[in-house]
């Protein structure tokens, strides 16, 4: 994903959209590496409340992070519905879980408009533009950016 | 050529690293007084393979030292020679050159030129000195600077008269030296004249002659014997052979003693390239009806014209001339020729190149090795190529997979031509990178529970509906059981590949320190995992120098204590529950507990006294820069080291510990696990959740009654076991879980860890699993208390304990009430 840094508004590229609430995020599809269904977490001692735990994924340890809990956005309820989507992030594997997975959508850079500054828990770091289709406005957030972040915790450099 | 080379190289480099270990462990196995033949020729072997493989990549440096050191070794396995201890050290002097001029090739500093002719000139000097005593002359010419010598003497007529004389006399010379008939003898003109290029001294050279003349009348001087004009008799010569003859100038040469020439006069289809430059300079016109290899070489074809007519040295023997295609025999000993007529057997190898037949022919061995005499890489190239294609592709740092890993043998697919010695050595080995075996390991671990899962979901199947299914999952559950187990023992090498670079550290050492020591190994074919082998390695080459430089006493010493001036020092191996135990035991004077804690307190260690248990006074040589040697040799005592040992073996997470007495010895115990991979542990429960407990830290599972438990200062629990207050960790509280309420219904676990014993407060004990250890911090983060999570039969992630931190943990109130405080932030 090219991203031009002066204006926050990425070039074209497909996005993968879920759900969060009643909002729509987008994400860069070549950062997916897979979707599954929720399975029982094993906790991990002393982890703030949206590290769920981590998963066997295939002989991999791979740690969840639940977006709702994280951004205090909708019921954070665990069913056969619940959804979590697998990133590769660099080298390492994560999941996050989420209410659900639209839409793989292609946005152009013309239909991307820069996010407003104003506070809220999704800083706009990690915001790289709000996208347009029809009437759905999509939340394209820099997923490698937030994920990596010192307040997801999920790195050691940032766990200090 | 075509062929990139250097993508061969890294094989290369295995390979010859291994034929150098090779070499060295059997140079010090041999036994001086009385060598087998069979050691002999494995060492020549190896040294053979190293200059072969160092010839065909081009590295030329390496191939002369070898050469050099095959000549050697060639006259001992021979017999012509008397193995003596210097010739050992002398060997074992060119395997670290040899070593060191590998690692130039890796990129590494150069090795010393110094040294490199110092050593070469020993070796040499080894060989030649035995031989002029001898006085055998097979092959083993010394890489000596030759010298030029002009021969002079007049036959008695009755020898110069008969042709065969001639040619055995000439036979004779040419067993000595490179000899150029200027005159040869006949019945009219009986005056020998001839140039002889010779490493012989002039007495040796008079000697091969006095059985036809006397030895004052041969005239011997340095320089070259003047031309002179052939005269009758060449014809005998020409007649008996007859291959020179569209060589008119070649009727002075006595062709008995040129017989590669001969091969390529016989041949000329498959162009018989002999290497010694002398003959190539022959072989050039007699080439030349067949491929005409040296038609375009200037200096071949000039000194043909020039009608110069060398006869081959005879130290070049008879190349089997059936060998058909393109056989190169080696010119043993003869470096320095190939150096000083570099034109030709430079330029030699590029006119053949791609001719790629290539049999290379070690004529005096006949066993078809490949030999690569050092001006001909290219062409050895060439042919070696093939071969080598079929190594691996991955030049990542592989291991090789192998039946007896003990044994070292010659590769599959190289030297497929060499049938005897590919079956000598059946090879049976093959070499994989590590990253495909932990895939392997990693991929039959899913098996296992996968395995494990449909066991599961089987169980409640009837088991008269479903005999089929269920015996069929039994066989499984066997068959995915042994796969793990032969999988998992890939990666396990046996201790003898740490032990065996030590015999050589101990015989130098000793060497150096004047002290006499024999070394003892035990379990060497204890199993360890590869990564842990690595890593054993130099914190017991630190524990083998401090035993050796101050734990063995001199011999003068030993004799005043009453001991065998004779010190050993014992490496042993063994297994002991899920452990290596590794033990690197001397029989020296022990650890001085005085100076120790003199040297402790000099120092300003913190809580030394005089009532220090001799554990305690023991643990005090971890400490950094702690060293009690009263001065600093080369060989230790700098005081960098034993903390470096225990960091290391730490690390693996093993451990260290030291038994002395004083006068008797020193004992140093490392404990390491089996493999860093798998780990032997107890499933515990604790609020719903399943952790696992490393079983060695385990030292018993008991149910505490209410009574038991005390308590200190109010709120700090202590159990009481067997007369000891232990201090009481909850688990469920350190984890942040809720845990049983009441702790009768609980079990306490006694655990000892680097901070000491505690009593770890469980919910159940759930069963006892090896279970694969998972890192935590690919994808996560270390967690306080954890040191890692592996997968457990059912396909959920239990977290494995770290002990030592949870035990903190447990004890540490302001922690925890941080960690609270953490929590609600």
């Amino acid at each position: 994903m090219e991203k031009n840094e002066s204006s926050g508004v990425v070039a074209s590229g497909e996005y993968l959209t879920f759900t969060l609430g009643a909002e729509e995020y987008g994400m860069d599809i070549l950062k997916v590496q897979e979707i599954r269904g929720y399975d029982s977490v094993t906790k991990i001692a002393n982890s703030p409340a949206f590290i769920k735990g981590v998963v066997n994924l295939r002989g991999v340890i791979v740690p969840i992070v639940d977006l709702r809990i994280k951004f205090k956005i909708g019921e954070p309820t665990y069913d056969q519905f619940t959804v979590v989507i697998i990133l590769n992030i660099g080298k390492r594997v994560m999941g996050i879980v989420v209410d659900g997975v639209s839409d793989v959508i292609e946005l152009n850079s013309s239909s991307m408009r820069p996010a407003p500054e104003f506070g809220s828990i999704l800083d706009t770091r990690y915001i790289l533009g709000l996208g347009t289709i029809e009437d759905r406005m999509i939340i394209v957030v820099d997923i490698e950016e937030l994920m990596t972040s010192q307040e997801m915790a999920l790195i050691e450099e940032a766990a200090a | 050529m075509s062929i990139d080379m250097s993508q061969f190289y890294q094989v290369f480099f295995e390979e010859t690293s291994e034929h150098l270990a090779n070499m060295e462990s059997q140079l010090l196995d041999l036994d001086v007084e009385n060598p087998s033949l069979e050691e002999l020729n494995a060492i020549f072997r190896a040294a053979h393979s190293i200059k072969g493989g160092s010839g065909t990549f081009g590295f030329t440096d390496m191939t002369e030292v070898t050469h050099v050191l095959e000549t050697l070794l060639d006259r001992l396995r021979k017999e012509e020679l008397q193995l003596r201890p210097e010739m050992v050290d002398a060997f074992l002097a060119a395997g670290d050159i040899l070593r060191a001029q590998l690692e130039h090739h890796q990129g590494g500093p150069a090795a010393d030129e110094e040294e490199i002719k110092t050593i070469c000139a020993r070796l040499n000097q080894l060989a030649s000195g035995e031989a002029s005593a001898g006085g055998e002359h097979i092959d083993a010419a010394p890489a000596v600077v030759a010298r030029v010598i002009a021969l002079q003497c007049t036959l008695p007529e009755d020898i110069a008269g008969h042709a065969g004389d001639v040619d055995n006399l000439l036979a004779g010379l040419s067993e000595i030296a490179a000899v150029t008939v200027k005159h040869r003898p006949s019945a009219g003109a009986p005056r020998l004249s001839a140039t002889l290029t010779t490493l012989k001294a002039d007495a040796e050279i008079r000697d091969a002659l006095s059985f036809y003349v006397a030895s004052d009348a041969v005239s011997i001087t340095p320089g070259e014997a003047p031309d002179e004009v052939a005269s009758a008799g060449a014809g005998d010569a020409d007649g008996a052979y007859g291959f020179f003859d569209d060589e008119p100038a070649a009727s002075t040469t006595a062709p008995v003693i040129a017989p590669s020439a001969a091969s390529v006069a016989e041949d000329p289809g498959y162009g018989l390239f002999d290497d010694e430059p002398a003959p190539a300079v022959v072989a050039a016109p007699a080439a030349d009806p067949g491929f005409g290899f040296f038609d375009d070489e200037p200096p071949a074809a000039a000194a043909a014209a020039g009608s110069v007519n060398v006869v081959s040295a005879g130290i070049s023997e008879e190349v089997d001339k059936q060998g058909a295609y393109g056989l190169f025999e080696d010119a043993a000993g003869k470096p320095e020729h190939l150096a000083d007529r570099s034109t030709t057997s430079s330029d030699a190898p590029a006119a053949i190149e791609g001719q790629g037949y290539g049999i290379f022919v070690n004529a005096p061995n006949g066993t078809g090795m490949f030999d690569n005499a050092p001006g001909a890489p290219k062409m050895a190239a060439s042919s070696a190529a093939s071969g080598v294609a079929t190594a691996p592709e991955d030049k990542s740092p592989g291991r090789r997979v192998t039946d007896n890993p003990g044994v070292e043998t010659a590769k599959v697919g190289r030297r497929d031509n060499d049938k005897t010695a590919t079956v000598a050595n059946a090879d049976t080995s093959i070499r994989v990178s590590v990253e495909k075996v932990d895939q392997l390991i990693n991929l039959v671990g899913e098996l296992v529970i996968t395995q494990a899962m449909l066991a599961e979901a089987a169980d409640g199947f009837d088991p008269v509906k479903a005999e089929r299914l269920l015996s069929g999952i039994e066989l499984l559950s066997r068959n995915t059981r042994d796969l793990q187990e032969s999988v998992m023992s890939i990666r396990m090498l046996p201790m003898s590949m740490v032990f065996s670079r030590f015999p050589r550290v101990v015989r130098d050492l000793a060497g150096k320190l004047n002290k006499q020591i024999e070394m003892k190994t035990i379990g060497e074919n204890t199993e360890l995992d590869k990564g842990l082998i690595e890593k054993i390695a130099d914190p017991m080459n630190h524990l083998v120098r401090n035993s050796l430089d101050h734990g063995i006493e001199t011999p003068e010493k030993r004799v005043a204590a009453g001991k065998n001036p004779k010190g050993t020092l014992t490496l042993k191996a063994s297994h002991q529950g899920g452990n290596v135990v590794i033990e690197v035991i001397d029989d020296g004077g022990g650890l001085n507990r005085d100076k120790i804690l003199s040297k402790a307190k000099e120092k300003g260690l913190p809580n030394i006294h005089d009532g220090m248990t001799d554990h305690e006074v023991w643990q005090l040589i971890f400490a950094p820069g702690f060293s009690t040697a009263d001065q600093v040799t080369d060989v230790s005592g700098r005081g960098v080291g034993m903390d470096v040992v225990k960091r290391n073996i730490e690390g693996m997470g093993g451990k260290v510990e030291l038994e002395s007495s004083t006068g008797h010895g020193t004992r140093t115990i490392i404990r390491l696990p089996l493999t860093l991979a798998i780990l032997d542990g107890m499933s515990v429960g604790v609020g719903g959740n399943t952790f696992i407990v490393p079983l060695t830290a385990i030292v018993e599972s008991l149910q505490p009654k209410l009574e038991d438990i005390r308590t200190m200062a109010g709120d700090s629990r202590m159990v009481h076991i067997r007369g000891e207050y232990l201090p009481f960790v909850s688990l469920a509280e350190v984890m942040g879980l809720q845990g049983l309420e009441d702790i009768t219904k609980g079990i306490v676990m006694v655990i000892e860890s680097e901070d000491g014993k505690a009593a770890l407060f469980v919910d159940e004990l759930l069963g006892q699993h090896q279970v694969v250890i998972k890192s935590l911090e690919a994808n996560y983060r270390k967690v306080d208390g954890i040191s890692g999570a592996t997968i457990m039969g059912d396909g959920s992630v239990a977290m494995i304990l770290d002990l030592s931190a949870v035990t903190r943990m447990g004890l540490s109130h302001a922690q925890r009430n941080d960690l609270n405080k953490r929590l609600a932030a």
